[in-house]
C-alpha cells in the first residue's frame, strides 16, 4: 500500500470523526428528554406509593431529590419572584423558598395519592431556541387528560434543566409571577412568609 | 493526496466552529440578565385581561368557592363514589359529541375548514360506530382528535380583545368576550333553546344538570390543587384563565 493511500485514509477517518463528532452537538435532544422521562417515573414511584407511615416531610425530602436532578429550583423560585426577588434578604429567600416548595408539593402530593397510578405519554421536544427546549406530555389521570410541558434550558455547568412546568399550557412560573407581583404592590416580604405559613398550618388540617 | 488532508482539515475546523457555537449557546446561571431573558417565551405567559370589576369579581370567587368546596365537593365525591370512571367518561363523550354544531361552527367562523372537516368525520364515527356518541371511537381507534373550538375563541381569532374579566356565579371565570359566545353557542347547541330538539323543559334541565354534574370531579380536583398552593387564588385563577385562553385562541 503506498503512502498516499495511508494519508487518503486517515484523512478519511479524521474527516468522518470531526462530521460524527459536530452532529453529536445537534442530537434530536434524546438525551434530556431521556433523562426527564426517567425522573418523572422515579417520581411518580415515590407519589404513587401511598405509604402513610411516611410523613409529609420524609416524602417531601425524597421528591425533592429525585427533583433536583432535572429542575433548578433556585431558578425557578428567583423567576417567579422576578424583580420582587432583590426586596427578599437572603435568610428571607431560603425561607420563601422552603415554604414555596412546601405548599406546591403538598398540594399535589394531595391530588396523586389515590387513584389508579397515572400514565405519562411524551413527545418529540421542540426547539424553542438554541439553548431551550419544550417536552410536551399527556398525563392521564383518573380518566382526565392533562397537558403537561416542561421546558428546559441547557445551563452552564448544570446541563439540561427544567425552568418552568406548563399545565394546560399555563405557565406555573408567569402564574406564580402575577401573584408575587401583587403582594408587593401593597405589602412585604414579612408578610409573603406569614401568609405561607398561616396557608401550610390550614392545608395540616 | 493532498485533497484528502485539506478536505480533513476543512471538516476538523467546522467541527470545531460548530462545536464553539453551540457552547455560546449555554447559559450562564450567575448571569441574572440572562435569566431574565428565560422569561419572555411566548405571548400566552404575559397573557393579561383587564379587571375593573375587581371587587365583585373577589366577591362572586369567594362565593363560588364556598360553594366549590362546601356542597359541590362533597357532592362531586359521592358521584364519584357512585357512578365508576368508565360510565363517567361515557356520559361525557356523549355530551361532547352532541356539541359538535357549536365546534362546527366556531371552527368555520375561523376558516378553520380541515379542522371543521375532521370534526365532521369524528361526529359521524363517533355517533355511529361509538354507539351515539358515548364511545370516543374516532379518538381510540381512528387517532383523531381536534382540538377544541369554541365561539369565544372565533372572536379572539377575530382580534375581538377579552373585554373585562367576570366571574360567574356557580360557574366561574369568563371574560365579557367569552360570555357572549357562550350565549352564541347555546343558540346553536341542540340541548338549549331556541335550536333544542327536546321539547319538555324539564327533561332539557335535567340533561344540562347531568351534563355540568359529570364535569364537576376533573374540574374539582384541579381547583382544590390550585387554590390550595396559590398564594392568592383569586389572582392564581384570573392569570390562569387567561393564559388558558390566549393558548386556545392561538393554536
Amino acid at each position: 500500500m503506498n503512502n498516499s493511500r495511508i494519508r487518503a485514509t486517515i484523512a478519511l477517518l479524521v474527516a468522518g470523526f470531526a462530521f460524527g463528532f459536530s452532529s453529536l452537538g445537534a442530537a434530536s435532544h434524546d438525551e434530556p428528554k431521556q433523562a426527564l422521562e426517567s425522573t418523572i417515573e422515579e417520581l411518580i414511584d415515590v407519589l404513587h406509593a401511598n405509604e402513610e407511615t411516611l410523613s409529609f416531610e420524609a416524602k417531601r425530602d425524597q421528591i425533592v431529590a429525585i427533583l433536583n436532578k432535572d429542575f433548578s429550583f433556585d431558578i425557578i423560585i428567583q423567576r417567579a419572584l422576578g424583580r420582587n426577588w432583590n426586596k427578599l434578604d437572603d435568610a428571607q429567600k431560603e425561607q420563601v423558598t422552603l415554604l414555596i416548595t412546601d405548599l406546591v408539593l403538598k398540594a399535589y402530593i394531595k391530588e396523586l395519592k389515590d387513584g389508579p397510578r397515572p400514565k405519562v405519554r411524551y413527545s418529540k421536544p421542540k426547539t424553542l431556541s438554541s439553548s431551550k427546549i419544550e417536552i410536551p406530555s399527556k398525563v392521564e389521570l383518573n380518566g382526565t387528560e392533562v397537558n403537561l410541558s416542561y421546558r428546559l434550558a441547557n445551563l452552564k455547568d448544570r446541563g439540561w434543566q427544567v425552568y418552568d412546568v406548563l399545565v394546560e399550557g399555563v405557565s406555573m412560573v408567569s402564574n406564580y409571577r402575577k401573584q408575587f407581583d401583587e403582594h408587593f404592590q401593597k405589602k412585604t416580604a414579612v408578610d409573603l412568609i406569614e401568609l405561607l405559613k398561616e396557608k401550610l398550618t390550614d392545608s395540616k388540617s | 493526496m493532498k485533497r484528502s488532508i485539506q478536505f480533513a482539515l476543512f471538516s476538523l475546523a467546522w467541527a470545531l466552529i460548530q462545536n464553539a457555537s453551540l457552547a455560546q449557546d449555554f447559559i450562564d446561571v450567575d448571569d441574572l440578565m440572562e435569566i431574565d431573558e428565560l422569561l419572555d417565551d411566548d405571548i400566552t405567559s404575559n397573557a393579561e385581561i383587564a379587571d375593573p370589576l375587581e371587587g365583585l369579581n373577589r366577591s362572586i370567587f369567594g362565593f363560588n368557592n364556598y360553594v366549590y368546596n362546601n356542597v359541590f365537593s362533597p357532592f362531586t365525591k359521592a358521584y364519584v363514589k357512585a357512578v365508576p370512571q368508565p360510565a363517567r367518561k361515557g356520559v361525557d363523550n356523549f355530551f361532547d359529541n352532541l356539541e359538535y354544531p357549536v365546534r362546527l361552527a366556531s371552527n368555520v367562523l375561523q376558516f378553520k375548514f380541515q379542522r371543521a372537516t375532521d370534526e365532521t368525520a369524528r361526529f359521524l364515527v363517533n355517533s355511529t360506530a361509538g354507539v351515539a356518541g358515548f364511545m370516543d371511537v374516532a379518538k381510540t381507534d381512528f387517532n383523531l382528535e381536534v382540538p377544541e373550538e369554541d365561539i369565544g375563541q372565533a372572536f379572539g381569532a377575530w382580534g375581538i380583545d377579552h373585554g373585562f374579566y367576570v366571574i360567574i356565579p356557580f360557574i366561574g371565570p369568563s371574560s365579557l368576550r367569552d360570555f357572549v359566545g357562550r350565549f352564541g353557542a347555546n343558540v346553536i347547541d341542540p340541548i338549549s333553546e331556541p335550536s333544542s330538539h327536546i321539547d319538555d323543559s324539564q327533561d332539557r334541565f335535567a340533561l344540562q344538570a347531568v351534563d355540568t354534574v359529570n364535569d364537576l370531579p376533573e374540574i374539582i380536583d384541579l381547583y382544590e390543587s390550585i387554590t390550595e398552593s396559590a398564594i392568592d387564588p383569586y389572582t392564581a385563577v384570573r392569570d390562569g384563565y387567561a393564559q388558558f385562553r390566549a393558548r386556545q385562541v392561538s393554536e
